[in-house]
């Protein structure tokens, strides 16, 4: 049975809290590194059909072009991955705020996109991590895609579940053009652990 | 010693040699990128033994590491706390190592991905980094051999074997491309269809393998008058095509003309004979009322007839009767 799809109320808000507090650190963290005010979002939590996931973004129009990368965790019995898109208006931006040099060719700008998105994914994973005192270790960040439209990055990869639990926290950062994206997709795989650790916390 | 000290130091002595001698370079450094530790792999891959590296800046010893990039990642992980990753794809190698196996190596250097984690001490401070070195040679050659026969297929399908112009397929699809660019600029844009007069002849008096050879020249003369945005095809057996973007009729004219004395003047050699031999030539500029791309073509074919009815061995450009 599916453990995702019977997700109660009281874990769900509790997952929000722990994630909105892992923001938090996150936001200060990166504010250090980048010299930039660092605006977040609530984070959205939500059980999705993988079929759904392009559908229920909220922050990206679905029909303009962004750049995906993504970025895989595991780590004692929580496994999952991380997708971040890229509005694809922000490069320039996104170098800047990196402090990349440069010149941005597709190998740069692919440069670019892992790096941003291990340190943005990395800031807020650890926050979570911390929280439910567990460490997890990361893969490398893949490029999924460049200059594609949000449909046609979803639709170049099969998934093999059903439903997933999806956190989606948008980025911003003041005084820079850039927007971004980000979605923790866990399986039920993780379920189990995940949820006795929220129990750990809410008892 | 006491006993529990003994073990302590024994479990840090096999701990130590696994560190020593797994097939991964770690490497650690410090705050000022001063080497900490430099294990087996290092060691021998880099000909330098600890005593030459340790406590000296990791960009002194290695230039080829470079410092502001290399600043950069790390600087994620002090303040973060987080690993950072460099791939092959991104940077071949942080270190150079050179090809150490002569008969089945595939490359000049080792191809590296690195992983870079943060080592806290005990009052959970980042005070050193590791860097963990991967070959990943075998994988990296493997990607690019693939990409490089990828671009080969594709460059074969695209194109006809025996001009190396593009083949009809590809051709057309160009045709299609540059139709739709018109509908939305209408900039300039003319097409020049041409073929070999009494090709048939060249055939039966001089056999086949002459008539590809006056084929191939044919191709070759017609790639050395063309620019390099110009996109000619082998459109059929004698026939070819070449679309000329921003061009208006007059000047593929001259183009056609060029190209047509070009060919009058050429004697094509093979087996001892000479062939001396003509083309003739139609132009149509795009216009609106073409309302799809075979339409253009049409009309470029029929100034080709047209060329042909004149006599062969001139240039037409199309108009509307």
């Amino acid at each position: 049975m599916s453990t995702i799809l019977n997700l109660d109320e009281d874990h769900r808000d509790c997952l929000q809290e722990i994630t909105n507090v892992a923001m938090g650190q996150a936001g200060d963290r990166l504010a250090r590194l980048l010299d930039t005010f660092v605006i977040l979002s609530i984070p959205h939590i939500e059980v999705m059909a993988s079929s759904d996931i392009a559908m229920a973004l909220q922050s990206i129009d679905d029909t303009s072009s962004v750049s995906g990368v993504c970025q895989g965790f595991i780590g004692g019995g929580i496994s999952g991955e991380a997708m971040l898109l890229f509005n694809d208006t922000s490069f320039a931006d996104l170098a800047t705020l990196m402090k990349y040099d440069d010149e941005l060719d597709a190998q740069a700008e692919c440069e670019l996109l892992m790096d941003t998105t291990n340190v943005l994914f990395g800031a807020c994973l650890k926050g979570i991590a911390d929280q439910i005192n567990m460490e997890f270790s990361y893969g490398p960040p893949m490029v999924l895609g460049q200059h594609m439209k949000l449909t046609d990055l979803f639709r170049s990869h099969s998934n093999t579940w059903d439903h997933a639990l999806v956190t989606e926290i948008n980025y911003q950062l003041e005084g820079y053009n850039v927007n971004c994206d980000m979605l923790i997709v866990m399986t039920d795989a993780s379920m189990e652990i995940l949820l006795k650790k929220i129990d750990y916390l809410i008892n | 010693m006491n006993k529990e000290t003994h073990e302590i130091l024994n479990e840090f002595h096999w701990l130590m040699a696994a560190l020593q001698n797994i097939d991964v370079g770690l490497v650690i450094l410090n705050t000022n990128f001063e080497i900490e530790l430099w294990n087996g792999f290092m060691q021998n891959h880099s000909a330098r033994m600890p005593d030459e590296v340790l406590g000296k800046s990791v960009f002194e010893l290695f230039p080829e590491l470079p410092e502001s990039w290399f600043r950069r990642k790390a600087d994620t992980v002090f303040v973060l706390k987080n690993s950072a990753f460099t791939t092959w794809e991104q940077r071949p190698y942080l270190f150079r190592f050179n090809n150490y196996r002569p008969i089945t190596s595939m490359a000049d250097f080792m191809y590296q991905n690195s992983t870079i984690i943060p080592l806290t001490n005990v009052r959970g401070e980042v005070e050193h980094i590791c860097l963990i070195v991967y070959d990943v040679t075998e994988v990296a050659v493997n990607r690019l051999q693939l990409q490089e026969v990828n671009t080969q297929l594709q460059q074969l399908s695209r194109t006809d074997g025996l001009t190396g112009l593009l083949n009809r397929a590809s051709w057309e699809a160009e045709l299609v491309h540059e139709y739709q660019r018109y509908q939305r600029h209408q900039h300039l844009c003319s097409m020049l269809m041409f073929d070999i007069d009494h090709f048939k002849r060249v055939n039966d008096n001089y056999g086949h393998p002459t008539g590809d050879e006056v084929i191939r020249q044919t191709a070759a003369c017609l790639k050395e008058n063309i620019r390099e945005i110009d996109i000619a095809g082998r459109y059929g057996g004698e026939e070819f095509a070449v679309i000329l973007p921003d061009t208006h009729a007059e000047g593929a004219l001259v183009v056609a003309e060029r190209l047509r004395k070009k060919i009058d003047t050429l004697s094509v050699h093979y087996d001892g004979l000479y062939v001396e031999y003509s083309i003739s030539l139609g132009i149509a500029e795009l216009n609106p009322t073409m309302n799809e791309p075979t339409a253009w073509i049409e009309c470029a074919d029929k100034a080709l007839y047209q060329a042909k009815h004149n006599g062969r061995n001139n240039s037409v450009i199309y108009t509307e009767k």
